[in-house]
């Protein structure tokens, strides 16, 4: 029987081993994370280096089917996705001081969310003095593919944020932003 | 601070064996590629990561590629030499950054490409954000800021803070406070409207056509101003003003002090 045609109680059987396998896979490759909310999923295996606190929601989806997420928090750094976030393949979140993104953001692929200006690079013994500014993504905003958010920045909730954009400062809530440096466009 | 651990030294030590010489203590986060046909000189206490995207440093024949100590690179970055590219000390270097002293490359091996390079020179204590492009002949000095997103292929001058493409310097490196938003980034913008300009000036470039200066044109530019900056200029600072670039230093004179942002 094709896919098209299924009754919804015949694709829904269908789909549950990808379910299943999607829900296993937040307990297997999520586990260095703090805490984790219920019903949160991973799509292929995404790259968690937690040298500080990762917290994730409930109802979180991960993508990393095309390209592994990076999720790394340095010794004082503080990660916080809240519930029903869905992140896409690719994306980096790294956190020196604090990541917090609200609930039900959206966050496109290969985006960087970095509070500082070298991502991912969480644990470097006397390295160079690293200067980490917080980022806060209101509850309900949107960012398109490829957008890479600055260290200090604050988006507002519900706004959207173009494709290929680098958002540096303050984006209201409830605005469409775009450009290099975002500037608001229009309300949403 | 974690220490390496022996594993992570040692895998280290492996993917970076073609390099010509590695300094103490380098640190890698993921498999990146390195391809080495002419040498490859590594400062201590390098860091590189690889993931989620690969990086790649590659060396061509008879190139140079030179990265001093404590230098930082994020992931998915491309750094390609086929004839001298040089990063000084404590420089730190965003994610997704190319920097090449070429047009352009083919695969490793392939004889065929001909190379028209110019060296690639960029300072110590750089910060490079995210995203950047750096192509052949640029220089960045000392202390120089590039923000994410930007192509230089030009001449950076020490401690300056650059951005856009292609780069253009925006006010000084460090000054944290909206720097996107200082009078430079947004006064050509202003000039093109209030001197009915056909496209946006260059600053540093471009005198000002008196054919447009008139009284009304001046009187706009004035009332624009204090709406966008809040500064209120006297007609007279402004009027001796021959290049665009006088008009943007007396309006950065004019600005209050920058509180830093909460």
């Amino acid at each position: 029987m094709s896919q098209k045609n299924a009754s919804p109680l015949m694709s829904r059987l269908q789909a549950a081993p990808a379910w299943i396998r999607s829900r296993l896979g937040a307990y297997i490759w999520l586990r260095h994370c703090d805490q984790i909310g219920a019903n949160t999923r991973t799509f292929w295996r995404p790259n968690v280096e937690n040298h500080g606190r990762i917290m994730i929601g409930a109802r979180v989806r991960l993508n990393s089917h095309w390209a592994p997420i990076e999720l790394a928090s340095g010794p004082h750094g503080v990660i916080d996705i809240a519930d029903g976030v869905y992140i896409n393949y690719g994306s980096i979140i790294s956190a020196h001081e604090r990541v917090r993104i609200g609930a039900n953001v959206m966050i496109g692929n290969y985006c960087i969310v970095a509070d500082t200006e070298v991502p991912a690079i969480v644990d470097r013994p006397d390295g160079p003095s690293i200067s980490a500014r917080p980022i806060e993504i209101g509850d309900g905003a949107w960012l398109a593919t490829r957008v890479t958010v600055l260290p200090g920045s604050k988006i507002g909730a519900g706004a959207v944020i173009a494709a290929g954009s680098v958002v540096s400062g303050d984006i209201p809530p409830g605005m469409v932003a775009g450009g290099i440096p975002a500037r608001v466009l229009r309300a949403v | 601070m974690k220490t390496l651990s022996w594993w992570d030294a040692f895998r280290a030590r492996r993917w970076l064996q073609d390099c010509t010489s590695v300094g103490t203590d380098p640190y890698l986060i993921g498999k990146p590629t390195i391809n080495v046909d002419g040498e490859m000189h590594i400062g201590k206490c390098f860091s590189l990561a690889s993931r989620p995207v690969a990086s790649h440093l590659t060396a061509g024949q008879g190139a140079i590629l030179r990265i001093g100590d404590h230098v930082s690179i994020g992931s998915g970055a491309g750094i390609a030499a086929f004839q001298h590219v040089s990063i000084g000390n404590d420089t730190q270097i965003g994610a997704f950054v190319v920097i090449m002293d070429t047009n352009f490359h083919g695969a490793p091996g392939d004889q065929s490409v001909q190379h028209d390079c110019q060296p690639v020179q960029i300072g110590n204590g750089c910060r490079i954000g995210s995203r950047v492009t750096i192509t052949r002949g640029a220089v960045i000095g000392d202390g120089a800021e590039i923000l994410a997103g930007s192509v230089v292929s030009s001449v950076i001058p020490p401690g300056a803070c650059a951005a856009g493409a292609k780069a253009r310097i925006i006010g000084r490196a460090g000054d944290l406070a909206s720097r996107w938003d200082s009078a430079a980034a947004s006064l050509p913008e202003l000039l093109m409207n209030s001197l009915n300009l056909s496209s946006p000036p260059d600053l540093d470039a471009s005198r000002i056509p008196i054919d447009r200066w008139t009284d009304a044109s001046v009187r706009d530019l004035l009332d624009a101003l204090s709406a966008r900056f809040g500064v209120a200029l006297d007609r007279i600072s402004i009027d001796q003003s021959r290049t665009f670039a006088e008009i943007a230093a007396a309006v950065e004179q004019a600005l209050p002090e920058r509180s830093p942002r909460p």
